[in-house]
């Protein structure tokens, strides 16, 4: 079964832009959730990631990320409570505990934890989106250049980590096709049956990249050397096309920009006004209110606009391999 | 079958959870604290007010909370600034926020002092480079002698050691203030000191007095002269500030490890312990850590 955080091409202006423009996009929303304590703005955030995964197709994943952080959020929320007594408002005591001491369940406790598990809900949405809309591949690309083996590394984790879990699916369907009378496997034979066809998959892939020449250090790779048209030998006709940018790319860095600008203006001018305790304080200034709702509106920057005259014309038939956002 | 169980499981996890003091909300009223907040040694008030409706889940830090405006640290556990006064910590001298429960200092923090109503809470900002640790003041008077210390009534003994005629005014002044006294402490008992220096100083918890305000947390000392002792007041270094001389009473408190605190009434001459005596009262006591009197004047400890 495919994840919902998997990547997924779509022609939609968030997974047609270039990597850099959609990692500032993302990139400064999640400055904003570290950024900010008061939970206006967190929702802002919290709202704007959840709009651009939606707008971007990655509905699925925005979903089971809500699910998720939700989920750490109240847990979060449960910890706090019963690890934090401070706060002026008890609702609950729970006596003296081995560890903790006196426990008391405070509202301001309470406040505290469902903030801290908001801003967790929030940065896992936003990587949500960001792993289901940005092509992982042509980060690596991009990355090539500035961390030559980190990217080779990278690239060869997210392709084997994907081909080991389907090993394991595999392996799982072929015991329980022996039939109800077998004897249960148990998951530490399957677990060293994945690690030793894992090690051998490993050498292959070893002795593949010696034999591209992947071995070789920079000076011995020359074009001559005898290595394949794709081997390392040539770069940058291989990696072209991360270089290409989008139209969708100002959009994003626009975006970003604006949003991170909002963010520090709005810091300085004090709208991350909360305070926990001894008593909960939420900052409901108007320049709060105002970096929430810039924050919240650029949700809708992935949103694909429709050209008027689209909309009188026949769709026009691609007669290119480029998709349809990218300037060649 | 599952249902009466279950209802028997869960009625019990209540009453367990009843008798281990949990219960919803607050938690009763249990009544009122005296909160004093004071800067250098109580020389400079900040504070002073009666906090009322204490719960029982109510601790020094919350009453403190719930009275000004209070920054923390390390989790809660440190007040780091009172009224935006705050913690500052230098080359030659470390200032923080300490404070007093009864009089007595506490062992720990105040997010684990729990109230049970009564108490006399005092907040102090000081230089504790000379005195980290001062275990017990005379400021909360009449307290720990009148409602105890870490939540416990202690019995109160007089210990007469050569005081005379100020042995019977210590028991006067401390009746007067509602202070039961025990005829025969027994141990445990908070005990009151009262005689010259010369005897009291045979008993352990005074005799740390002479070891300095380091061990004692008492800015004073007593130095031999002539076959008696005279008074020396000691500054906030626990430098020598100012001589007493021998007719110089004192009154103060220290605490022997965890045993209970235990206050001197005492002086170089029996005059000076008569002096010392007059001291047992609020006006003469009251956010003071200890106090000398020589018959003419007042001096709270340490000296600035």
């Amino acid at each position: 079964m495919r994840s919902p955080f998997a990547y997924t091409p779509r022609s939609r202006p968030l997974q047609l832009a270039s990597p850099s423009a959609a990692v500032v996009y993302l990139g400064a929303l999640v400055a904003v959730a570290f950024l900010y304590s008061n939970p206006i703005v967190l929702l802002g955030v919290g709202v704007a990631v959840v709009l651009a995964g939606r707008a971007a197709g990655a509905w699925s994943a925005v979903r089971a990320a809500l699910w998720m952080g939700l989920t750490l959020a109240l847990l979060i929320v449960v910890v706090n409570a019963l690890v934090v007594s401070r706060g002026t408002t008890v609702w609950a005591r729970l006596g003296d505990w081995p560890i903790f001491g006196q426990v008391d369940i405070t509202a301001e406790a309470v406040a505290a934890g469902a903030v801290l598990g908001l801003r967790a809900a929030v940065v896992m949405v936003a990587f949500a989106v960001y792993s289901a809309c940005v092509d992982p591949d042509r980060v690596l690309r991009a990355l090539r250049p500035l961390a030559g083996r980190s990217a080779l590394t990278a690239t060869l984790v997210s392709r084997l980590v994907p081909v080991a879990a389907a090993d394991a699916s595999r392996l799982r369907d072929a015991a329980r096709l022996r039939g109800p009378g077998a004897a249960p496997v148990g998951k530490a034979p399957l677990a060293r049956r994945l690690l030793a066809g894992s090690l051998d998959r490993a050498v292959d892939v070893a002795a593949t990249l010696e034999l591209r020449g992947y071995s070789l250090r920079q000076e011995h790779q020359r074009p001559s050397a005898g290595a394949t048209r794709s081997g390392p030998e040539r770069p940058e006709k291989r990696f072209t096309s991360a270089k290409r940018r989008s139209r969708y790319d100002c959009r994003f860095y626009a975006t970003g920009a604006i949003v991170l600008a909002v963010a520090i203006a709005g810091k300085a001018l004090g709208a991350d006004s909360f305070s926990e305790y001894p008593t909960t304080e939420i900052g409901s200034a108007a320049t709060t209110l105002a970096v929430a709702a810039v924050v919240a509106l650029s949700g809708l920057a992935p949103l694909r606009r429709v050209p008027r005259r689209a909309i009188a014309r026949p769709p026009r038939t691609a007669s290119t391999s480029t998709p349809a956002g990218w300037i060649s | 079958l599952r249902g009466p169980r279950t209802a028997v499981a869960i009625a019990l996890l209540l009453t367990a959870l009843a008798a281990a003091g949990c219960g919803l909300g607050p938690g009763s009223e249990v009544g009122d604290v005296d909160l004093t907040v004071t800067r250098d040694y109580g020389t400079v008030p900040m504070l002073h007010r009666q906090v009322d409706g204490v719960t029982e889940s109510d601790t020094v830090m919350r009453a403190l909370e719930r009275s000004t405006d209070v920054s923390t640290r390390y989790g809660g556990g440190f007040v780091q600034s009172i009224d935006g006064l705050e913690a500052e910590e230098a080359v030659d001298r470390s200032l923080d926020w300490f404070f007093f429960v009864n009089g007595v200092e506490s062992t720990v923090g105040a997010a684990d002092y729990p109230l049970h109503g009564g108490e006399s809470i005092w907040w102090d900002y000081r230089d504790w480079t000379a005195a980290m640790r001062v275990p017990a003041v005379v400021g909360a008077w009449p307290q720990p002698l009148l409602g105890g210390y870490e939540g416990k009534v202690h019995p109160v003994g007089v210990e007469c050691m050569g005081g005379g005629a100020a042995c019977a005014e210590v028991d006067e002044r401390l009746e007067d203030a509602g202070v039961k006294l025990a005829s025969r402490p027994p141990d445990g008992s908070i005990r009151v000191l009262v005689g010259p220096w010369s005897r009291v100083r045979t008993d352990p918890a005074a005799s740390q007095i002479e070891r300095g305000p380091q061990t004692s947390g008492v800015f004073a000392d007593f130095r031999p002269s002539a076959g008696a002792y005279r008074l020396v007041g000691l500054d906030e270094g626990g430098d020598e500030a100012v001589e007493l001389g021998p007719d110089a009473g004192l009154v103060a408190a220290t605490r022997r490890f965890e045993d209970p605190p235990v206050w001197v009434v005492t002086g170089g001459t029996e005059a000076a312990v008569r002096a010392a005596a007059q001291l047992l009262n609020t006006a003469s006591l009251r956010d003071h850590y200890a106090v000398v009197a020589d018959g003419k004047r007042e001096t709270a400890l340490p000296v600035r």
